[in-house]
């Protein structure tokens, strides 16, 4: 008779208490799937490659600084959707402007709260405008010649020392945040004149809140994610997801990763022609607010061949601008002037640039200039989806055309920076956004005597007469059309007689998966209002 | 012949393995030492300025913002007083504080570092046993097919730039198998365990939360991939050439003729007779991970120090760079000191010589 198998008793036990294990694990991990899945549908997954140092609104300067801070903090007014052609109300309900520009009063809505539930009092904005001044940090130049003072508890006076119409959408940026002055003081910081020196909260402020915004910060690692939270004592509507995550991610990832997502997420870096292929399942939002231009130098001893206006004017007409926006994957088309289609005071279509090569080679023979040739400089680097190499390349070809001749040297971008910062640059390129959506942040750098004209020797005394008249008359005009009015006619001599040369514009973008709507790019500097992203259908 | 005592007392006798050990300590500071000047001075020569890559074109503009910048990251010193300011905070463990960050550099490394040691241990232990046995296979099979095929394929590792095989392996797992959740160390809808190790697989082990730990398994997975086969393809070419030049030997041979088995000849004769080659090669290996594979991590959003020094690179952030350099010159030293300490304990004539 066959012998029956028997597991011994002990062995029986284990046996039992292996299959109680395995199920108990099968269990757990069925119902941590499914709070898991849960817990995804409630997270807004942002990819994009950090670009941050700190998430202190008084230093922050990066957009992804400039994304998380406009999340977590408020300021007195603010921008809606892709829109920023008037700042809408934020912390402050209302505000009045004087004749002049120079006198604007706020007053403050008596419902905002900060995350810890006080109130948000004049003081509060007394406090964090002074503190961003006396920082010194890279906004805080916007600022200065601003006065800020609280007559009352809800109102706010700003006091500008010359007409200045830009204050509105100056207080917009993510820079002006209003900070718990309170909360703040009491971890180091401080709005004095000394502040530079004695502000302590940097790292208080980069590890949690002190805004009234509609989200706390629940974690900060930097070069990996910030995660984000719901703010319960947020005055206004709960955002549509109670948490968010912004991953540290590649373009290239980024691209990966949302074309398989089934869930909540959106991607900030997938521009240019990184938006080829894209499923047409997934949205893109996207408006064309950054000016690539090409820069030479006026100093004949640096640039014996660029202090030339005639060779400035044959590289103008010698570029074939469509074929450079097709490189850029613009969907603004051709370039028009300086200030990019996304802001108020672009061009209008009829002002497209266009390739005349004859007249590059004309201008070239009436100056004189035989086979001009000339040093190019560029950052080695991939800007929102686009190889600057390819846009040198495509310069270096329609110069040759011309019978220009433009040797490329591409450098890591601090090295770039060192040389173009110092002024020592012959020729070169770099991609430039506005700082704060109105063209005063370009007008002022690019007009003589201004940042980037110093780098290029351009002076006062060297300028022509049309560009120091409507640098002038725009910066005399006191109101937002004025000054529209006025950027058009400085583009257009800008055009005419600096040492720039406009190649294109390039789009930020925000591509998100059929799972969120609302998810709209904005050139007011955030890229996008994550509050205001929301579950579709 | 009657020996005579003096009567002096005789010092006790230093066992010649803790004399070994604390000449190499010893050298071993030195070196550190060294590294921070080169790291120091290195950091002074690499081109651009580190004010300009910090502020803004407008702040760039004014002096006082340029001087606040100046002054709160001490950049308006003498270089000397700049480093012997630097030496002094490093000796009481005071890294700097990251410009690029706002934190202090040493708490940036406690988190990027567990990051880099959650792929590179594993990936060095899975390379390490794959090289060894690998190589030991091609090494015995010398000539044969077996052999060819093996440096055929070690070659093809070797020549595989790293960052292409991780966006391969990342498009096939992930993108055309969805069989890895992709980069990171975790999904968003998990949070991180809380810190005993730092290793997110054991913190949430320890935490009784396997999901999370089965998570960041998986999101390892990848650059531990990766790694192991970049690796592995450099270990076993020289395990392979190492064990030949053995092979090679007459007591090999006499080990053979006396009848030894060849499991036994293998493991006792052959493999001891590499390990010290073996040891070395492996220890440079794993330091050079612990340095971090910048593109890897990269391409896998590992935020380890390959990121993190990749990142402070970007910013030319000084006191970053120095920690990074300092970490991964100490990495090294002391992994090289214990592979010199083993050498001493698997062959005394080293520590005695």
């Amino acid at each position: 008779m066959p012998r029956r198998f028997r597991v011994p008793a002990h062995r029986r036990s284990v046996v039992a208490v292996s299959l109680v294990s395995v199920l108990a694990c099968v269990l757990s991990a069925c119902t941590a799937g499914r709070a898991g899945s849960a817990a995804r549908d409630n997270t807004l997954v942002v990819d994009t490659s950090f670009v941050y140092k700190t998430l202190d609104p008084g230093r922050v300067y990066e957009q992804t600084g400039y994304l998380a801070v406009h999340a977590l903090y408020e300021s007195l007014l603010t921008f809606e959707g892709g829109d920023v052609t008037e700042p809408k109300p934020g912390l402050a309900e209302s505000y009045e402007v004087s004749s002049d520009a120079t006198r604007f009063t706020f007053t403050l809505r008596d419902e905002a709260t900060f995350s810890d539930g006080s109130s948000v009092t004049a003081d509060d904005v007394e406090f964090s405008l002074e503190r961003l001044v006396n920082l010194k940090g890279s906004t805080a130049a916007y600022f200065e010649g601003l006065d800020v003072a609280a007559p009352d508890r809800n109102t706010v006076v700003v006091t500008a020392d010359e007409p200045n119409p830009n204050v509105p959408v100056l207080l917009a940026m993510p820079a002006a945040s209003i900070l718990n002055a309170d909360v703040v003081t009491d971890h180091g910081g401080t709005s004095g004149r000394d502040a530079a020196s004695e502000d302590r909260a940097q790292s208080y402020l980069d590890s949690t809140t002190a805004g009234s915004g509609p989200y706390v910060l629940e974690r900060n690692e930097p070069g990996e994610q910030l995660v984000l939270t719901a703010n319960d004592n947020y005055w206004g509507d709960a955002p549509a997801y109670p948490r968010v995550v912004v991953r540290n991610m590649e373009a290239q990832n980024q691209k990966l990763t949302l074309t398989r997502s089934s869930s909540p997420e959106i991607a900030l870096d997938i521009a240019g022609t990184l938006l080829d292929g894209l499923p047409p399942s997934l949205s893109v939002s996207q408006k064309p607010d950054t000016a690539y231009f090409s820069f030479v130098n006026t100093d004949p001893e640096v640039s014996p061949v660029g202090s030339r206006p005639a060779f400035v004017r044959a590289v103008r007409a010698a570029l074939d601008y469509r074929g450079l926006a097709d490189l850029l994957g613009s969907r603004s088309g051709p370039a028009r002037g300086l200030i990019a289609p996304a802001y108020p005071g672009a061009l209008p279509e009829e002002d497209t640039l266009e390739q005349d090569l004859p007249r590059a080679k004309q201008l070239l023979a009436d100056a004189g200039l035989t086979d001009p040739a000339i040093e190019f400089i560029y950052p080695a680097i991939t800007y929102r989806g686009v190889d600057l190499g390819t846009i040198a390349t495509k310069v270096q070809g329609d110069a040759a055309k011309a019978g220009i001749t433009i040797n490329l040297r591409p450098l890591p971008l601090n090295a770039f920076l060192e040389q173009y910062r110092g002024g020592d640059a012959q020729m070169g390129m770099t991609p430039q956004a506005l700082t704060y959506p109105r063209a005063d942040s370009m007008v002022r750098v690019m007009s003589p005597g201004g940042v980037n004209a110093e780098r290029m020797n351009w002076t006062d005394d060297t300028a022509s007469a049309a560009v120091r008249s409507t640098t002038a008359d725009f910066l005399a005009a006191t109101t937002d059309e004025e000054r529209v009015t006025a950027v058009e006619a400085w583009q257009h001599a800008m055009h005419r007689d600096s040492p720039y040369v406009l190649l294109g514009n390039n789009s930020g973008t925000v591509v998100s998966t059929p799972e969120v709507a609302g998810a709209d790019y904005t050139p007011a500097g955030w890229i996008v209002d994550l509050a205001a992203v929301r579950r579709a259908g | 012949m009657t020996t005579v005592d003096t009567g002096a007392p005789r010092r006790p006798r230093v066992p010649s393995f803790v004399r070994y050990l604390a000449r190499r300590l010893v050298i071993a500071l030195g070196l550190l030492l060294g590294s921070t000047v080169v790291g120091f001075l290195l950091v002074q020569a690499v081109p651009g300025d580190p004010v300009a890559a910090n502020l803004s074109d407008e702040a760039l503009g004014d002096p006082e913002a340029v001087a606040a910048f100046e002054q709160r990251w001490g950049l308006d010193e003498p270089l000397p007083v700049q480093y012997l300011t630097y030496l002094g905070n490093l000796v009481q463990g005071d890294f700097g504080m990251s410009q690029h960050t706002g934190r202090p550099v040493l708490e940036d490394l406690l988190d990027h570092v567990p990051a880099t040691l959650e792929i590179a241990v594993p990936a060095f232990v899975l390379s390490v046993l794959l090289g060894i046995t690998i190589g030991m296979f091609a090494a015995l099979r010398h000539g044969k097919a077996a052999d060819q095929a093996v440096r055929v394929g070690s070659l093809l590792g070797l020549s595989t730039p790293p960052f292409w095989m991780s966006l391969l392996v990342l498009y096939l797992f992930f993108f055309v198998l969805g069989l890895s959740p992709g980069g990171g160390r975790l999904s968003p809808e998990f949070s991180p365990p809380p810190t005993v190790t730092g290793l997110y697989p054991v913190d949430a082990l320890l935490a009784g939360e396997p999901m999370v730990a089965w998570d960041a398994v998986q999101h390892a997975a990848l650059p531990v991939l990766v790694l192991t086969l970049v690796t592995t393809a450099t270990l076993v070419r020289f395990v392979r050439s190492a064990l030949l030049e053995v092979l090679r030997k007459d007591y090999i041979t006499a080990a053979y003729a006396k009848g030894l088995p060849a499991r036994t000849v293998r493991h006792r004769h052959l493999l001891r007779a590499g390990l010290v080659q073996i040891m070395t090669m492996a220890g440079l290996t794993f330091a050079s991970m612990l340095a971090g594979t910048v593109l890897i991590e990269s391409v896998f959003a590992w935020p380890g120090v390959g990121n993190y020094a990749y990142a402070s690179a970007s910013a030319l952030d000084r006191p970053a760079i120095l920690g990074v350099t300092v970490f991964v010159a100490a990495a090294y030293i002391l992994i090289n000191l214990v592979v010199d300490l083993l050498y001493g304990l698997a062959d005394p004539r080293i520590r005695l010589s």
